[in-house]
């Protein structure tokens, strides 16, 4: 079977620094990656190059086979989906716009239908409203969805962008550090909200510094340090790689070794 | 040929003056990112302010050159440096952290009111106005060339200052404190640096060359008005882009090919000296289209 | 800034009521006691504003009745149940203020001093004063009383209740612009009209605030979005019985077809800037190519071509000659972003400003302008002349004014629909975040110069009509100054609004006609609007329902969000 999404010997050169050294990465059909590493490992850079907003400087990206084009509308378009580090939502849009906007690529009202609207025009609009409500309700947002969305609370704003990324259908949804800056709860929710998003058929690669957290959702995790993959394989695997343990975070390795098994603790 | 190298030589003094407000332009804008279209008008107002210094001046004095040219330099630029302190304390301080078309839209504001202002409130100002004869007279023959010594001093002038400029920026404490704003002005605040300080001192730099410039546009071609500020600063925002904003050099050289451009496209493409307006827009346009970092500048990096 | 706001509501919340008490009594004394002590140079000061005393109630009229009726309003408002009694009071003082102060410092001008207003060989006058103090005291009070959101009505009506309350709150909008249009009658026959125009501008905004503050717009406003056909039609119904009212005479049906073209062209750049947050400083450019093309299709005898086509025609292909510059002025927007942008339109203005007059192309005839344009004329009426419906004659002009009504109509029918179109979500996506824009699918590049291209065939069609109502088409009319008014028109209506463009364009054109003694200070005053609108209210006087929250929360004023009023979605 091959691989959803697929990424072939990627490297990145800015100037003179090499963010990305042949990074290869496959994600198979319904299942979650994650991709851990120190702060500077190339994570985000390497999610830049997935999703076009950067044009790798040799290699290519695959979804499902076809290669990606360089330009970030067109890969949304062919069915890959991101959400940002830092909030990206369109702040001064209502929740159910921005979600709207999402249904950008799959609406089919041309020039003529937004200038006149005809039946046409009503019928698309329907349907993407009631598909966005969906999707709000999907993501656990029950608030006024008139609301603008920088008035909503962080954890919720985090939701509302997922939400905005999945209304694009996606077949793969990228999550850059989804639970940064949530406490245990939310984290938890946000655990939960990734499997229901598996459930639906998508396919999810996940940048997280927190180890629990990756540990408890993933699949599979990759390892990316200094621009290098270090690491692949399932959860197990990886926690009991001794290069994780000396690489990682440039912590004591005492430390990581409790922070993974208070990993295995959770899960247990 | 003759033609050619007077034009080139002409094209050169234009250049110089571009230069000196370019200046302003660039290093505003490497500090807090703001085109402060008002830059050309500050130029306009000081070549006023040197004007009614002279006016205002005794007429004994008005008589000594050696006395009222200075005097009208130290006028000209003291109305500059009022005009954009204040000009950057009301109207662009409190919009720092507005949405970037704010400050531009206040910029264009302010650039509207200073000519208009002028316009009204300087007696006359509706038509050309002489400049005073208080600079050296003659020119200086170079074989088939002349350059009138205003043209001479006005090269020297913007030459000397860009390069106490640069050294300055490169070598003193404030100067360093500017770099670093202008690279990240958090950081330079949790460094002790106050960007409010050297904000204002960046206005004020600018302020003083187009000061300079001001009164040396009067000098150089004996009439000024209050269209001046507008057509010089287009020009000299130009030269600012197409050396890459916020590069000292960068300005200087992208002002000497600004006016290399002007005159010699005045001489010799069709539409003469009605047209070169044009093609100094044309540069711009493509430059920004195909090198928006213009030729020193460092391409700027997609956020994400 | 917010720190003192709640101090001085604190120290003056025991005051809130009595001084409303005495503010609002002292602007209905202030009302009655004389306003000048002699008789100026340039005849009485207006509405018989007299050297008496108040001695016939019901013959008051003008500034002074304005303000019986504000301090009548104040009172009920402080002491009547009223939803956001603070705002509303507040709103009225300014009401107030605005009415003395501009009625005082314009008897202090042209009667030579403060003895006009104070006392003059034994004859004392103190009307304005007393309406000044009155005004500060009733917006003191306002603060006093707290200023809350505005009311938040949620009444409902049934259909034919509704219909009826729309019909007379439209009505009584065609009222009020009559009005405005009219008083202080045309410029230069009333030595006053400038004072007495700015004054009925205070009380009229002094009241729209205070029914903004009881909730009444917002609520006008829902019922307009539930019965949107009904509220349309009735708008252009009142729009179109503009000429039948008392400004429906030859110089205000030029006025206002002369704003309606701007306001037509304004709406156009409204797309550009207030939705796809594009700032384009060359506009009017487009506005020059649909009036050029226009006048050279139009059989006038400086025209270019021999080709005389019917107005439609010509029109559709000036929209689309402009629209096509509109794509190519936009074309660097797939590579160049922000402010550098702003520079490369402004150059592209530039550049058709010296093009048309060096007549590059041969297509603008230079200086020399083409005149001689023919009117419009349909079944042999041309369009500036008098027209006669059965026994009733129509102002000269009003065939134009009823044109230019269809064409804002139509400009603000394709801007609404534009807006909560697919489109206009990306539009107003892209201005938001152009990256995140990007990463939800948005081609980005193609969207921005689709917006370049309708505003620019919004434009271009504005000026086809200018071509023909001018008669001459010189591009002199179409400088970076034009540029400057239009987008100060948008700003200060309100970026991304429709009924902001409007008024905007409306204040913009109508306060030069009213105020000649300032003419030599318009554009400097439309200078010093811009700085002071991006500091103190970015998100202009009808604020689209977006824009509103984003800027207002930005303002360093530290105004706090809900403490400004909230219209409706535009």
């Amino acid at each position: 079977m091959t691989p959803v999404l697929e990424a072939r010997d990627v490297s990145m050169v800015f100037g003179g620094l090499k963010a990305l050294k042949n990074v290869t990465l496959s994600l198979d059909e319904g299942k979650i990656v994650g991709l851990i590493g120190p702060n500077g490992a190339g994570k985000t850079t390497f999610f830049n190059c997935l999703t076009g907003l950067y044009t790798p400087t040799t290699g290519q990206v695959l979804l499902k086979g076809n290669v990606l084009p360089g330009d970030p509308a067109k890969v949304t378009d062919a069915g890959l989906a991101r959400t940002f580090q830092n909030i990206r939502l369109f702040p001064s849009m209502t929740v159910l716009e921005n979600v709207m906007v999402g249904r950008h690529v799959r609406m089919k009202q041309g020039p003529l239908a937004s200038l006149f609207h005809g039946p046409a025009y009503h019928r698309g609009e329907k349907a993407a409203r009631e598909r966005s409500r969906e999707l709000l309700e999907f993501v656990g947002l029950r608030g006024p969805d008139d609301e603008l969305a920088r008035n909503l609370p962080y954890g919720d704003q985090r939701r509302l962008e997922i939400a905005r990324a999945l209304a694009t259908d996606p077949s793969v949804l990228l999550l850059d550090e989804p639970t940064a800056g949530m406490n245990p709860q939310e984290t938890e929710a946000t655990q939960q909200l990734i499997f229901r998003i598996r459930e639906t058929g998508v396919s999810v690669v996940v940048i997280e510094h927190d180890i629990k957290f990756i540990f408890g959702l993933c699949d599979s995790v990759s390892v990316l340090v200094q621009g290098e993959l270090l690491v692949e394989g399932s959860p197990e695997v990886v926690r009991a790689d001794p290069r994780v343990i000396e690489a990682y975070l440039g912590k004591p390795p005492e430390e990581v070794e409790h922070d993974i098994e208070a990993a295995k603790g959770e899960q247990a | 040929m003759s033609v050619l190298l007077q034009q080139l030589a002409n094209g050169v003094v234009q250049g110089a003056l571009i230069a000196l407000i370019a200046l302003g332009y660039t290093m505003v804008y490497g500090i807090i990112q703001l085109i402060n279209f008002a830059h050309g008008e500050v130029f306009m107002v000081s070549s006023y302010g040197g004007l009614a210094t002279f006016t205002l001046l005794p007429d004994d004095l008005k008589k000594s050159p050696a006395v009222a040219l200075p005097l009208m330099f130290l006028g000209g630029i003291l109305v500059a440096v009022v005009v954009a302190v204040v000009m950057e304390r009301f109207a662009y301080r409190p919009l720092r952290n507005a949405p970037r078309l704010a400050p531009l839209i206040t910029a264009l504001g302010v650039s509207v009111f200073l000519q208009e202002a002028v316009r009204v409130w300087y007696p006359d100002a509706t038509s050309n106005l002489p400049y005073p004869k208080v600079f050296p007279t003659g020119s200086l023959a170079l074989g088939p060339i002349s350059v009138p010594w205003t043209g001479v001093l006005l090269v020297v002038l913007s030459v000397g200052l860009s390069i106490l400029l640069q050294t300055y920026i490169n070598r003193s404490r404030m100067g360093r404190a500017m770099r670093a704003t202008a690279q990240d002005p958090d950081t330079a605040k949790l460094m002790g640096i106050n960007p409010d300080r050297v904000i204002v001192l960046t206005f004020v730099f600018g302020a003083v060359l187009a000061g300079v410039a001001g009164v040396m546009f009067g000098g150089y071609l004996n009439n000024i008005n209050i269209d001046m500020g507008f057509q010089n600063g287009i020009f000299a925002f130009t030269a600012a882009v197409l050396g890459g904003v916020g590069s000292i050099r960068g300005a200087v050289i992208g002002a000497f090919i600004i006016g290399l451009i002007k005159t010699l496209a005045g001489q010799y493409m069709p539409g003469g000296t009605q047209y070169d307006y044009v093609w100094i827009f044309v540069v711009l346009i493509l430059v920004l289209v195909f090198r928006p970092q213009g030729l020193f500048g460092e391409p700027e990096r997609v956020r994400a | 800034m917010t720190t003192t706001a709640a101090e001085k509501r604190s120290a003056l919340a025991p005051l809130g009521k009595p001084f409303a008490a005495v503010g609002g009594v002292l602007s209905i004394v202030a009302a009655m006691l004389p306003w000048v002590t002699f008789p100026l140079n340039d005849g009485n000061w207006p509405d018989k504003s007299t050297l008496s005393f108040f001695d016939a109630p019901f013959a008051l009229t003008g500034f002074r009745w304005h303000m019986l009726v504000l301090g009548v309003l104040v009172l009920v408002a402080a002491f009547a149940p009223t939803p956001s009694k603070g705002r509303v009071v507040r709103a009225l003082g300014w009401g107030v203020l605005s009415v003395a102060a501009i009625n005082g410092i314009y008897l202090v001008v042209k009667g030579g001093g403060f003895g006009a207003i104070t006392a003059y060989k034994d004859v004392v006058a103190f009307g304005s004063i007393a309406g000044v103090v009155a005004g500060v005291l009733v917006i003191l009070a306002g603060y006093g009383i707290g200023i809350e959101p505005p009311g938040n009505w949620r009444i409902k009506l049934s259909t034919p209740v509704a219909y009826l309350v729309l019909l007379v709150s439209f009505g009584a909008v065609l009222y009020a612009v009559s009005a405005m249009l009219t008083t202080g009658g045309v410029g230069a026959g009333n030595p006053y009209a400038g004072a007495i125009f700015l004054s009925f501008l205070g009380f009229a905004g002094g009241l729209l605030a205070a029914l903004n503050g009881i909730g009444y717009t917002k609520w006008i406003s829902h019922l307009s979005e539930e019965h949107r056909v009904f509220s349309v039609i009735v708008l252009l119904a009142c729009a179109l019985l503009l000429p039948f009212t008392d400004a429906g005479n030859e110089y205000w049906m030029t006025v206002a077809a002369n704003i309606g073209i701007y306001a037509a062209t304004a709406i156009g750049l409204n797309i550009v800037v207030g939705l796809a947050g594009l700032l384009d400083l060359g506009y009017v450019a487009f506005m020059g190519i649909g009036a050029l093309v226009a006048a050279n299709f139009s059989g006038a005898a400086a025209a270019n071509f021999g080709i005389d086509l019917p107005f439609p025609v010509a029109a559709v292909i000036a929209a689309v000659v402009a629209g096509i510059f509109g794509a190519i002025v936009g074309s660097p927007t797939l590579r160049v972003r922000g402010d550098y942008l702003a520079i490369v339109t402004l150059a592209f203005g530039e550049i058709f400003t010296r093009s048309a007059q060096n007549n590059i192309g041969g297509m603008t005839n230079g200086s020399n302008a083409i005149p001689g344009v023919p009117q419009l004329s349909l079944f042999g009426t041309e369009f500036n002349k008098q027209l006669t419906l059965g026994s009733v004659k129509l102002p000269a002009g009003v065939l134009y004014y009823v044109l230019i009504v269809l064409l804002v109509a139509a400009t603000m029918t394709v801007f609404a629909n534009l807006k909560f179109s697919r489109i206009g979500r990306a539009w107003i996506a892209i201005r938001e975040d152009e990256d995140a824009a990007r990463a939800m699918g948005i081609r980005t590049g193609k969207m921005k110069i689709l917006a370049f291209l309708i505003g620019a065939m919004l434009a271009g069609l504005a000026g086809a009509v200018f071509a023909h109502k001018n008669g001459t088409v010189s591009y002199e009319s179409f400088k970076f100054l034009e540029s400057i008014t239009l987008l100060a028109a948008v700003i200060l209506g309100g970026m991304g609004s429709i009924p902001g463009a409007v008024l905007g364009a409306a204040l913009l054109f109508v306060l030069p006609e009213k105020l000649r003694d300032f003419e030599d200070y318009r554009l400097m005053i439309f200078g010093l609007a811009l700085v002071l609108i991006m500091r103190f209210r970015p998100q202009g006087l009808i604020p689209d329902a977006h824009r509103r929250a984003e800027l207002a929360d930005e303002n360093v004023d530290g105004t706090h969000v809900d403490e400004l009023p909230k219209e409706a979605k535009a």
